[in-house]
């Protein structure tokens, strides 16, 4: 099975802090993979590392097997949902996803911006200000964008993060169908009993390095919590 | 693919009346002051070409300052709306957006000459400058609000700070505007004569004082002046690049 | 006998009548006439309107028996309303006339261009300087008067002046009622 996303012994420093120390990890290509750390664990950094938004201090990482994750092919691949919410406020549902679509070189733009809104719900909303949107509404409209270019590998930091809960419903079944299509999804998120729902692997990360990564059963017999739940498991690996 | 930010930085400034209120504000000034000189009061009774000349200074003047405004604001405020992250996550390389956002800084100069158009007409009636007005207007103000936009957009690039560029800019061109209206006398000994020759506003309006109120219409007889002007905005190019190159070298995204 | 003294007493007095003449005469500073004489020609063609260019023409003519040279012609302005000399650089009257020589009898033009500034009454002299000497000489008064000039619409400024604002504001707006009607 081909990799999907490949680090090997990423590094990311802030002045004399490790964000992210030594992260090699590997995700196969239609994976559902999770991506679990307590806040400031280095989560955003190393998506952030992935998607060519930052570079690494030490090490590489790749995308779709050998593309360098700053390349344009890179990006053409990859969706992101980020964790900030930055949205041009000013700007209608539809004529945002169409920038985007027309940033990516979307062949059918119009048509890619319609059927994306329909995808997470917001149809009704099409012209309608960003700056009107619901907390909710801003999630949806930012995983649409994620989604405009038709991604092979989908990047998502705390995509549920502030939606009630037939929101996060949604949306989790929306990746449950996408990664059925054959979409990576790399998952980042603290949310536990949501990752242990959804993603098939999962890896624990902790003061910027790597602590476990495998299934659920896997961790169990790492840690020795073979009844427990991935919280347990979770507490035990990060000290918390 | 810049095309596509500048036509989305046109829609904002439409659609949120940044620049059209700005372009409101514009035509007042332009109104009041043409009407002041023109009408009865003694500013009237200066020489026409005096008066072009000082109307050329209000409209380059003018421009400057909400072009700084402008330039200040465009390049920081994606990133502290945190709008830059999703941008560069685009195949939009570093110089199609600073290029979209130059040429909408641009156009905004542009609407503001533009505007200034019918004031021109009216003020140099039967002076036969209007043509000689109209374009050197454009000329010398695109390249001397080329130059600021460059610069403003390299120390956004490395304050990320709409409020330090702002401050930086404002202060910067202050400092180049204020010596730049001292009269002849003021500028007398050696030191005064050396910063006004490498001052790019003073250039840009003893340019206009040549052409306007001297007649010396011939692009030969304005090198003395075009020519300081080209190598602001070369050493304001050069500055950008260099500015970029640290903004890619630390990251879109330089804190966690 | 008496016929004799009478007549010695009056050749007497006609000597010191005589001498006492002389003597008068030759003390001009106290006495005698200025040795110039400066006349403004343009009395009548003064008055103008603000914004106006004229001509302030005077003749100097030296009226003394001998040659003067080196002297020094300018003018003075004052406003009669305010009672304030006038700042004549404004006016852009302040050079003044250099005369080299003047031979007895002989008469010169002196002329000055000046920019009418400020409407109101003003009272105008030219005053010459010899050289050496400690008095100036002046010509008489000459008073003229400034209009105001009116043109509330000069080169149709204010189509322009009150159009454009206007016209600006209607595309905003325009801009604006497009923009919701879309959302």
């Amino acid at each position: 099975m081909k990799t999907a996303v490949k680090t090997e012994n990423l590094t990311k420093l802030y002045g004399k802090t490790k964000a992210v120390d030594c992260l090699s990890l590997e995700v196969k290509n239609g994976e559902f993979f999770g991506f679990l750390g307590p806040n400031g664990a280095g989560k955003t950094t190393t998506i952030r590392l992935l998607t060519g938004i930052i570079r690494p201090d030490k090490g590489k990482a790749m995308i779709n097997e050998n593309l360098p994750t700053n390349s344009i092919e890179a990006k053409l691949i990859a969706g992101v949902m980020p964790e900030s919410q930055g949205l041009y406020e000013w700007m209608t549902a539809i004529e945002y996803l169409l920038f985007f679509a027309h940033l990516y070189g979307v062949h059918d733009p119009i048509k890619a911006a319609v059927e994306k809104l329909a995808i997470v719900g917001l149809s009704n909303e099409k012209n309608k200000r960003i700056g009107a949107f619901s907390r909710g509404m801003r999630q949806r409209i930012s995983l649409a964008r994620a989604l405009i270019n038709e991604p092979k590998i989908l990047f998502l930091d705390e995509p549920t993060l502030g939606l009630d809960p037939k929101g996060q419903e949604d949306i989790q079944n929306l990746l449950k169908t996408l990664n059925t299509e054959g979409v990576t999804i790399f998952y980042s998120s603290h949310l536990l009993n949501e990752v242990a729902q959804l993603c098939s692997r999962i890896a624990v990360i902790h003061h910027g390095k790597l602590i476990a990564q495998g299934t659920i059963t896997q961790l169990q017999e790492q840690t020795g919590l073979t009844n427990d739940s991935l919280k347990d498991i979770f507490l035990k690996l990060t000290g918390e | 693919m810049f095309k596509y930010i500048l036509v989305t930085e046109l829609q904002a400034s439409l659609y949120t009346w940044k620049s059209t209120v700005w372009f409101l504000i514009t035509s007042a000034i332009f109104s009041f002051t043409s009407y002041l000189f023109l009408t009865d009061k003694e500013l009237s009774l200066l020489d026409q070409t005096e008066m072009l000349w000082l109307i050329s200074k209000i409209i380059i003047g003018t421009a400057l300052l909400i072009i700084t405004v402008d330039a200040s604001n465009t390049i920081n405020a994606e990133f502290e709306k945190e709008t830059a992250e999703s941008l560069f996550l685009t195949p939009l390389t570093t110089k199609d957006f600073v290029l979209g956002k130059l040429l909408a800084s641009l156009a905004l100069w542009i609407a503001i000459y533009l505007i200034s158009i019918p004031y021109i007409i009216v003020v140099s009636a039967g002076s036969h400058l209007t043509f000689a007005f109209v374009i050197y207007v454009l000329m010398l103000g695109t390249m001397i609000i080329l130059g600021f936009q460059m610069m403003i957009f390299g120390i956004s690039f490395l304050f990320r700070s709409s409020k330090n560029t702002l401050t930086t800019s404002l202060i910067i061109l202050l400092a180049l505007v204020i010596p730049a209206t001292f009269s002849s006398t003021l500028k007398n000994n050696s030191l005064s004569h050396f910063l006004s020759v490498i001052n790019p506003v003073d250039n840009v309006f003893s340019s206009l004082d040549n052409v306007l109120v001297d007649y010396k219409i011939a692009i030969s007889s304005n090198l003395l002046y075009i020519i300081p002007v080209l190598i602001f905005c070369l050493a304001a190019f050069t500055f950008m690049l260099y500015s970029i190159k640290l903004f890619k070298r630390s990251g879109i995204v330089n804190k966690d | 006998m008496h016929k004799i003294n009478s007549f010695i007493f009056f050749v007497l007095l006609l000597i010191v009548c005589f001498t006492s003449a002389n003597s008068i005469l030759a003390d001009s500073s106290s006495f005698s006439l200025p040795p110039l004489n400066i006349n403004i020609l343009s009395k009548q063609t003064l008055n103008g309107i603000a914004g106006d260019y004229v001509t302030v023409s005077a003749e100097i003519t030296n009226i003394s028996q001998k040659t003067i040279t080196n002297i020094t012609t300018y003018l003075s302005m004052a406003d009669e309303e305010t009672k304030l000399p006038v700042d004549l650089e404004d006016w852009s009257a302040e050079k003044g006339l250099f005369i080299g020589t003047i031979d007895s009898k002989q008469k010169l033009p002196l002329d000055w261009k000046i920019h009418f500034v400020k409407p109101g009454k003003y009272s105008l002299i030219v005053i010459a300087e010899i050289n050496g000497e400690n008095q100036p000489l002046t010509s008489n008064i000459t008073h003229f008067t400034v209009s105001p000039k009116h043109n509330l619409n000069p080169g149709q400024v204010l189509p322009v002046a009150l159009g454009m604002p206007l016209f600006l504001l209607i595309i905003m707006m325009f801009a604006t009622y497009i923009r919701r009607a879309k959302s």
